[in-house]
């Protein structure tokens, strides 16, 4: 208790009921003083609670912050209720005014008497009485309220990477650029992915002091949450270490479709059949399209869209990568036949229609055809007009989409978070939070999240080490949620449903006392596991059933006149 | 600059998606953000839709939390209705100069109750409802603007442009919130580091005699479409032609309106396109619909889905094999799509309503901020970043960065990916400075 809370005796339950005029928005409407003298008349029912109520012009000004910090102070109020506008406006206005004070913010409650009284009953009568049956509730509330404290945590600001490809280079250098600690976990010999192990990210990762490589393993066991996660990383045919953490990125890349499981697509180790990456490789390494038999190609055939009607879904850069390796093709070989055979092009951004115009200038050939069966090295190819055709190429190259990388289920279950109807990590929100996850402190970088182009992967890396640098901030402390769920130990069975509902993984089984446990940093007061528990043992905290039905039976207790109802007097005697 | 320390706060311009995501990352009780808006209302292009694809999710849902959390944060100064004047120095330590245009209504007294506009006796059209709804002299742009405080149009108010001596706001006004004699201020601002967030526009297809717009009144823009669907739109989401204001049977969404003559494909308007349709089935039992398409580009894991979703059993799309001979002709309500067909010869369809799917092109206003702020623009026109194919989003001028539609066409989640991306970007580039000037660092500053 205050200095201040000297002017009531000990143990006094006094509750301060604010009414703001909003000029003529809540005073023009709603006559406060018949408010006033109606909770008064009604005070007495509160567990002898005691009844402040006053009304203001504008409780939101300079002035009205600074006489609800005096009424609080000069009354020793215990609880406040403002009677005023949406809590959308002003809510964090009054719970900042009371944390100027000795009263705990989580003792106050705003109660909407403009929205949902003054400005929707156009009767002054009703909205009177309205307002005076939400005040009674919100008071019936705020009695029922408990103080939250919020405690600070210490975070550790480094980061494990998981994953060494382009994405997860990238954020390593830009995390460890800004003198974060960095420990890249790499499953195999050395970092590098797609861009190659001697690349120059590569190279700048292997030199950067403040980035740690863990070669030829795999994270085995993660425990804790943003600030303070522990991940155990076991050496392939090596022991396990543990590494502490206050954020991971996931940037286990993805891997190509298989053509053949694609049923428009066979062939065998006889025919000159060779996927685009392969070639790809081939090209960038020196080589020459050769046939297996040693001689030059004549006629090539690129077949986009392999896979797409299995997975259901365009990759969205396949095509962009099909028709510059054509146009180098054509470079390499002026005298051979180059053909790209699509239905769609998907070329989105600036850079696509300069590749289409690329080829197109190089002379690959487009055949736009509504199917294109491979058998073999012969093409059966249905045009857009429905007319079918067939012809054979010496070299066929299948442009397969992209599929989620071997371990993504593994990991999405070790890290609790589910994964989309594609296979991909699901992201926390998929337009405002797209490298989120619902694990806080779990983000994803590059084609973990989804198919995508390098650079986009690339953004995607600056989009997490973004997060990572601005949230985990060295020397700085983070708040959780106060208003999280708890569970009264002598009423639950340990049945696990809560654990079973909870989307952030924030509830564990205790075996030892066969029963669930919160962890309160992890949980985000989403109140699924409140509804799913069937013994009573857990709560929400600031959103407890008691709170919820005391304040509407409170509001609903009396009938709430509207229009056209007797006046005021009559309603309040 | 020499000896004097790097500035840590920062200056966003432009109060859309990437801008705002971007401003409530860098704000904190050690750096201070100035986020910019040319508009009264923060939000950008993203609160114009009534749903966002893929999940079909309500925008202003969507987008309002964060709005609040800008206009709540103690550490963001929000300036609506403003615009940089002029950008000198260099990062850690840039002054910017920014015209704060008078708004004529105080921010901190008004409370939004609409008497004022109420009373205003000049009606114009409302340029952020595509002219499909009318405005007053003072006003609002839409219901649920944020702030919601409405600004006087000068060149229009009867008062201030000298017509007659009418001050029907201020007497109507409870507040004494307007005030007639508010100027233009001009600020100046100390940052370390700038990002430029300030969208990107639709194609106007007005060039397109061949597709109607502007002459047939069956034919609209996505735009238009777009807040003809909205339930805080000009018709509370009621789909009807314009005029006759009768509900269509029929529609034809054409796509890639404008890809030619952009010069590439904008990537996000054939979502847009099948969003359209599930709007139209959505509002109009029975509709049938049409797409005249040639590449469908629906890229991404989840997008064909929604697509497919969309188009049920397909037999609305129109495979036309040029889209820039697509006509639209007709009479009434009564409107003629003539494309060429996979074969080339002369397919033809008749519907109520069409609306054109248009290419994303730079915002009229980023040439003028570039030529401000000395930032290089591509060759589309759009704000360029420095390294063409790495991750950064820093500009051809260091310490100022890009982010969202600005730096090209793309969808919201593009957009906030890259804002993120460069808050990260300009977060380190800051204390990397402020090491470097304090002397503790090593001095290692690697390449950006």
């Amino acid at each position: 208790m205050s200095a201040s809370a000297g002017v009531r005796p000990a143990g006094t339950v006094r509750i301060g009921v604010y009414l703001c005029e909003c000029g003529p928005n809540i005073a023009g409407r709603i006559d406060l003083d018949a408010v006033r003298d109606a909770l008064l008349a009604e005070g007495g029912r509160y567990r002898g609670a005691e009844l402040v109520v006053k009304r203001y012009g504008f409780l939101c000004s300079g002035p009205g912050k600074q006489f609800l910090t005096d009424e609080i102070r000069d009354n020793g109020l215990t609880h406040l209720v403002v009677g005023a506008c949406s809590p959308r406006d002003h809510d964090s206005t009054f719970m900042g005014v009371c944390a100027g004070t000795d009263l705990n913010p989580y003792l106050y409650r705003i109660v909407n008497i403009r929205e949902h009284c003054a400005w929707v009953i156009d009767d002054p009568s009703g909205a009177t009485g309205q307002a005076v049956s939400y005040l009674l509730g919100g008071i019936s509330r705020v009695l029922r309220q408990s103080p939250l404290h919020e405690r600070p945590l210490e975070v550790n600001p480094d980061v494990l990477v998981i994953g060494g490809g382009a994405a997860g280079m990238e954020t390593s250098l830009a995390l460890a650029g800004n003198g974060r600690r960095v420990v890249l976990v790499e499953r195999g010999p050395a970092p590098g992915g797609c861009m190659g192990s001697s690349s120059a990210a590569a190279e700048a990762v292997r030199r950067h002091p403040d980035i740690r490589i863990l070669r030829e393993s795999e994270v085995s066991k993660v425990i804790g949450f943003l600030g303070n996660f522990e991940v155990e990383v076991t050496r392939r045919d090596g022991p396990a270490e543990t590494v502490a953490a206050g954020a991971i990125v996931l940037a286990i890349g993805s891997r190509t479709f298989e053509p053949t499981d694609d049923p428009d697509v066979s062939y065998g180790p006889d025919d000159d059949v060779v996927p685009l990456e392969a070639m790809e490789r081939l090209l960038a390494g020196g080589g020459e399209p050769l046939l297996r038999d040693g001689s030059p190609p004549r006629s090539v055939a690129l077949v986009h869209c392999v896979g797409r009607g299995e997975l259901g879904y365009c990759s969205g850069s396949c095509c962009a990568r099909a028709l510059a390796l054509a146009a180098r093709l054509r470079a390499v070989r002026p005298d051979m036949e180059v053909v790209s055979v699509h239905r769609d092009l998907c070329l989105p951004g600036r850079g696509g229609t300069g590749i289409l115009d690329r080829a197109d200038a190089s002379g690959v050939g487009r055949i736009r055809a509504l199917r294109a069966v491979q058998s073999g090295n012969e093409l059966a190819v249905e045009a857009m007009d429905g007319t079918p055709s067939k012809r054979r190429f010496d070299l066929v190259i299948p442009v397969p989409g992209t599929v989620p990388a071997d371990d993504t289920g593994r990991l999405a279950a070790m890290l609790r978070i589910p994964l989309d109807e594609q296979g991909f990590f699901r992201e926390m929100h998929r337009m405002v939070d797209p490298s989120g996850t619902a694990t806080d402190g779990v983000f994803l970088a590059g084609t973990a999240h989804g198919p995508k182009d390098l650079r986009t992967a690339l953004r995607f890396a600056g989009s997490c080490a973004g997060q990572i640098l601005t949230r985990l901030v060295p020397g700085e402390r983070l708040v959780p949620e106060v208003k999280v769920s708890e569970i009264l130990e002598a009423y639950c069975t340990g049945c696990g449903n809560c654990r079973e509902v909870c989307v952030y993984g924030a509830i564990h089984a205790d075996p030892d006392r066969g029963i669930s446990v919160v962890n309160e940093a992890v949980c985000r007061g989403c109140g699924n596991c409140y509804g799913s528990c069937p013994s009573g043992a857990l709560r929400t905290r600031h959103f407890t059933n008691e709170q919820l039905l005391r304040e509407v039976d409170e509001a609903l207790r009396r009938r709430v006149p509207v229009l056209p109802e007797p006046p005021v007097a009559e309603v309040h005697p | 600059m020499d000896g004097r320390p790097a500035v840590r706060d920062v200056l966003v311009i432009g109060a859309g998606i990437a801008g705002m995501k971007a401003a409530l990352m860098l704000a904190g009780p050690a750096r201070r953000v100035v986020l910019v808006e040319r508009l009264p209302i923060i939000g950008g292009k993203t609160i114009k839709n009534e749903e966002s694809f893929p999940n079909m999710e309500c925008s202003t849902c969507m987008v309002a939390p964060i709005q609040q959390a800008v206009l709540q944060n103690p550490h963001i100064e929000t300036l609506t209705h403003s615009v940089l004047e002029g950008l000198d120095g260099a990062p850690g330590d840039f002054t910017a100069r920014i015209r704060a245009k008078a708004r004529y209504v105080s921010l901190e007294a008004c409370i939004g109750c609409g008497m004022c506009w109420e009373a205003c006796p000049v009606t114009l059209p409302n340029e952020w409802e595509e002219s499909l709804s009318e405005r007053k002299a003072i006003y609002v742009p839409c219901a649920g603007s944020l702030p919601n405080v409405p600004v006087i149009d000068a060149e229009r108010c009867l008062r201030l442009n000298g017509t007659e001596e009418c001050s029907l706001c201020v007497e109507s006004c409870a507040f004494e919130a307007v005030d007639l004699a508010d100027g233009d201020r001009i600020l100046e601002r100390r940052v370390g580091a700038v990002l430029v967030a300030s969208g990107a526009e639709t194609m106007s297809p007005a060039p397109f005699v061949r597709l109607g717009w502007g002459t047939l009144p069956g034919v609209f823009t996505s735009m238009e479409f777009e807040r003809l669907f909205a339930s805080n739109g000009p018709t509370q989401g009621a789909i009807t032609l314009r005029g006759s204001g009768t509900v269509p049977g029929s529609a034809a969404i054409v796509h890639c309106v404008g890809r030619a003559e952009a010069g590439y494909c904008s990537g996000v308007c054939c979502m847009a396109a099948f969003k359209y349709e599930r709007f139209l089935h959505h509002r109009i039992p029975g509709v049938r619909i049409f797409h005249v398409h040639s590449d469908l580009c629906v890229p991404g894991k989840a997008y064909q889905g929604f697509a497919d979703g969309s188009a049920g059993d397909r037999s609305g799309l129109l495979y036309s094999s040029s889209m820039p001979d697509v006509e639209v002709s007709g009479s009434g309500d009564s409107l003629l799509v003539r494309y060429p067909d996979a074969s080339g010869a002369v397919a033809e369809v008749r519907v109520d309503m069409v609306v054109l799917a248009t290419a994303i092109v730079p915002d009229p206003s980023s040439a003028a901020l570039a030529g401000t702020a000395g930032l290089g623009l591509d060759a589309s026109g759009f704000v360029g970043t420095a390294d063409p194919s790495g991750g950064s989003m820093e500009t051809s001028r260091p310490g100022v960065f890009v982010a969202g539609t600005a730096q090209g066409p793309m969808d919201i989640q593009g957009a906030v990916i890259q804002a993120q991306a460069a808050a990260g970007q300009i977060a380190s580039l800051l204390d990397r400075l402020r090491v470097d000037r304090s002397g503790a660092g090593s001095g290692k500053r690697p390449a950006s």
